[in-house]
């Protein structure tokens, strides 16, 4: 590929048609850091002429209180239907209820439109890499929040601070219910004095403690102990709200305002925290005292942001991820050190991979769901249907769900909190592979791509290996799927 | 006793269940054939063993445990019982078809999932250290040619070189496999994409018939894969979902019970599957370690280090429960918090390779654990 699409694929989604290619790509793949983009997309197919590429509307992005209170609703219109009130046993209130209330399925397909059509390509990369990073897989009641922390969390904040991402993340309603720290009460905490007076379950939880230290930010490596699991526990008890709390009694919205602010003093689930669930006195945890109340948390998240083990655990996932599938030890070291000389910026930090990424000449794997944006952009497919169309049965399209399920990878499915690995190693297999070909054969099949394969093959200047393989075929659907499973398109070596 | 319980049966999703298929003998390899065959259920998050395999005649366990024991659990002898989830595995117990090993793990103690995966499946000496799995070197070690049929290849079966795994695409407006067009970019790729791709190709030359995606269902096709002539000789069904710090519950439609019933289901779908080769057959299930003694405060249990094995197929002619039993007190706990473990469960997994694959216990404790000194617990467990 011409040095641009070499860059796009490993660091971007590949330039869309209609996109001028930037002469100094470094400078372009910097600035895109702080490129602003809307959340873009389509309100349905249309073929001749495309459909038009716009704002997602604000009507499908509700704030995080709305969404609070649609599934609340929501809960509560299943208990409706449990005690068979009128009104809401049919299948058409049923279908209402999970249209109204729920996010799921709607913000799958925002977030597969905005990696489609989006303007800011770096960023969405590295968007994902932190949403994997902070991976809140899917359980039921969590669906309102995945693309909500997503988007605000996570892209909102990736231009200040790793502390600051860190200490929004964690403290994030996705987060919170995701690693059962909505149900986390201090062993001493008023709530579990009183609930062992009165016969009833309330303690520690120590799910996030753990994984906030292993997999968020210091690794095994720091060699804790249980004991500094249990004290991140301590630390975090109090924080967060299930999200169906208080919806199972027929209350009202306001009603749930209310007790909402007794327990938090806030409605805000971004910022909840519950004195009566929290663990009095200081936690130590890898040598740190944490001192008690509410700001205990964010002291605890700048000290393992800074933590030498959380730079080198993080530089070598970043290395692995956009680098090479084997990060040589400069690399890492590089990162690093932008990492240290800028405690924890993270334009410092992301700057710096996409030097590395650039000077590193090898190929970089890509994710399943990397590639698929990427045949969708090269191709000016229409792959993805519209906001209109959301569970409207097409005979040749599959609802946004189902591909991101079929492809095997998804941030809104059930996954362990560990996220996706970027190691080459995990994905090479027959399964994951057949996909490919079955994707590339229905991108072009259903999804009607403006740009023959010679098209794509001229406009990113493909080796001389791809464009062999590509000509040795006859037929442009065949020639269409070699390409995007080339090695070069894969990230794969040459043979 | 068939049982397959529609209502009950969970879909794959993305990451959920998946089949392995491994150890395909090559057309007219005859020589020295193994005895038997091997699969894994590996569960992924930690499986209880303290409420899949209850020990009710511990009197700690109601005392500790009140909330996540269930009362209508089975009787197996005077001292343990099995959840209300395992009526067809109770049901292979009383035909002396199944057994159970009770406070037992991989010797890893430090309960962080993603080291303790890797442990159970590399069965190496510490996480990470190993890049092949147990089953794939013990398979290796057999000298099992050729091998494979199947689709993302979990650890505990790398060390072969030609391995596959299994789970059927549904994938609209995508047509038939053609195979010299996959060939065609097989040969484009360098060896390690150019295998991979050469099994798309393999397979899209199999009339295989529609394989349903549910974990029963899997079981049962792989079972029928091993049961015919020069079918795989092993298979490695994956489950997650075991992972239950909050509301874990107690009987069948709890949050772990739900689980429970998978494997139950999985198992049952094995011995539909594998016919008349049920008889020379081993299913063993591993998971990464067990949960803690105590419930939480929030209705489950954190990670933890000793829980159950579950051992099914008709290489075993006596069921029982082999257990050391540590006890449940406080000062019998492991760091006063977990089920200690009083068997090392390679041991278990080196008894099933032994029976199975027809290889020596010396062999398999220092080639394929690297522990010449692994205990032998074969006689407790087919003797």
């Amino acid at each position: 590929m011409n040095e641009q699409f070499r860059v796009a694929h490993k660091l971007g989604l590949m330039f869309l048609h209609d996109t001028p290619l930037p002469e100094d790509v470094k400078a372009w793949a910097t600035s895109q850091l702080h490129a602003k983009s809307p959340a873009l997309g389509i309100k349905k197919i249309k073929l001749y002429p495309k459909a038009k590429v716009q704002k997602w509307p604000k009507s499908l992005q509700p704030d995080l209180k709305k969404r609070d209170d649609m599934f609340a609703m929501y809960k509560q219109n299943v208990r409706k239907q449990r005690m068979k009130l009128e009104g809401h046993t049919s299948e058409a209130a049923k279908r209402a209820n999970n249209r109204d209330n729920l996010m799921g399925e709607k913000d799958e397909m925002k977030f597969a439109h905005r990696n489609v059509y989006g303007k800011d390509q770096v960023r969405l990369r590295f968007t994902s890499f932190w949403a994997n990073h902070f991976t809140t897989g899917n359980i039921w009641d969590n669906q309102n929040h995945i693309g909500h922390a997503i988007d605000e969390a996570i892209l909102a904040n990736l231009n200040g601070s790793f502390s600051h991402m860190l200490y929004k993340m964690t403290t994030h309603p996705s987060m919170l219910v995701y690693l059962d720290n909505v149900w986390s009460s201090g062993p001493n905490s008023k709530n579990v004095i009183w609930a062992k007076e009165n016969g009833e379950q309330a303690g520690l939880n120590d799910n996030l403690g753990r994984e906030l230290l292993e997999l968020h930010t210091v690794s095994p490596s720091a060699k804790y102990s249980e004991t500094d699991i249990r004290n991140a526990a301590k630390v975090l008890a109090g924080w967060g709200i299930w999200p169906g709390n208080l919806s199972d009694g027929l209350m009202t919205l306001n009603e749930r305002n209310n007790k909402l602010i007794e327990m938090g003093e806030t409605t805000n689930s971004w910022d909840f925290f519950k004195k009566w669930h929290a663990e009095p006195g200081n936690k130590t945890v890898l040598g740190k005292v944490i001192t008690p109340g509410k700001g205990g948390l964010r002291n605890l998240t700048d000290f393992l942001a800074s933590h030498e083990n959380t730079i080198m655990f993080i530089s070598f996932k970043l290395a692995e991820h956009f680098v090479s599938d084997k990060p040589s030890k400069s690399d890492i070291d590089y990162i690093a050190n932008a990492w240290r000389h800028s405690n924890g910026n993270l334009d410092q930090i992301h700057s710096a991979v996409i030097e590395r990424a650039i000077s590193s000449k090898a190929p970089k794997f890509q994710w399943p769901m990397t590639w698929l944006f990427q045949v969708v952009r090269l191709s000016d497919a229409s792959f993805f249907k519209g906001w209109d169309q959301i569970e409207k049965y097409d005979q040749g399209l599959m609802e946004v769900r189902k591909i991101f399920e079929e492809l095997g990878q998804s941030f809104w499915h059930t996954r362990q909190p560990n996220g996706y690995s970027s190691a080459k190693s995990e994905w090479l297999s027959g399964e994951m592979f057949e996909r490919r070909i079955r994707f590339s054969d229905a991108i072009y099949t259903a999804g009607y791509p403006s740009f023959s394969p010679q098209d794509i093959m001229d406009r990113i200047g493909v080796n001389k290996a791809t464009r062999e393989l590509v000509n040795s075929l006859v037929g442009r659907k065949k020639q269409f799927i070699a390409l995007m499973c080339s090695p070069e398109l894969m990230g794969l070596e040459n043979a | 006793m068939p049982k397959l319980n529609l209502t009950r049966r969970e879909f794959l999703k993305a990451s959920g269940a998946s089949l392995f298929l491994a150890g395909l003998p090559l057309p007219g390899f005859t020589k020295d054939k193994p005895p038997g065959t091997i699969s894994v259920i590996m569960l992924e998050g930690g499986m209880d063993g303290l409420t899949a395999v209850p020990p009710f005649g511990d009197p700690n366990l109601l005392k500790m445990r009140k909330n996540l024991t269930s009362n209508n659990f089975l009787k197996l002898n005077s001292f343990f019982g099995l959840h209300p989830s395992f009526q067809y595995f109770g049901g292979l117990m009383a035909q002396n078809n199944a057994s159970v090993v009770h406070a037992t793990n991989f010797p890893y103690v430090l309960r962080s999932h993603f080291e303790g995966q890797n442990l159970m499946q590399g069965g190496g000496l510490s996480p990470f250290s190993d890049t092949t799995g147990w089953l794939g070197r013990a398979l290796d070690l057999a000298k099992v040619p050729g091998r494979s049929l199947s689709l993302d290849m979990p650890l505990v079966l790398r060390g072969m070189s030609d391995n596959d795994n299994f789970y059927p695409a549904s994938i609209k407006s995508s047509s038939d496999l053609m195979t010299q067009l996959i060939d065609t970019i097989s040969m484009a790729h360098s060896k390690e994409g150019s295998v991979i791709f050469a099994k798309v190709s393999k397979k899209s030359t199999q009339k295989n018939s529609i394989v349903p995606r549910n974990p029963a269902s899997l079981a049962k096709f792989a079972g029928k894969a091993m049961s015919q002539d020069g079918g795989p000789l092993s298979s490695v069904i994956k489950v997650d979902q075991f992972d239950t710090h909050a509301n874990q519950g107690a009987d069948e439609n709890g949050n772990h019970g739900t689980q429970l019933t998978l494997i139950d289901d999985i198992i049952a779908g094995y011995k539909e599957g594998l016919g008349d080769a049920w008889d020379r057959s081993i299913i063993l299930t591993l998971t990464e370690f067990g949960r803690t003694v105590l419930e939480n405060g929030t209705g489950g249990t954190e990670h933890g280090y000793g829980s159950a094995g579950l051992l099914a197929g008709g290489a075993i002619t006596k069921s029982r429960v082999i257990s050391q039993w540590p006890g449940l007190a406080k000062n019998e706990q492991f760091e006063k918090r977990d089920l200690m473990s009083t068997i090392d469960y390679r041991s278990v997994c080196a008894a099933c390779i032994e029976k199975s694959l027809g290889l020596d216990h010396d062999l398999i404790a220092s080639k394929v654990f690297y522990t010449p000194k692994l205990p032998r617990v074969y006689d407790q467990i087919f003797s």
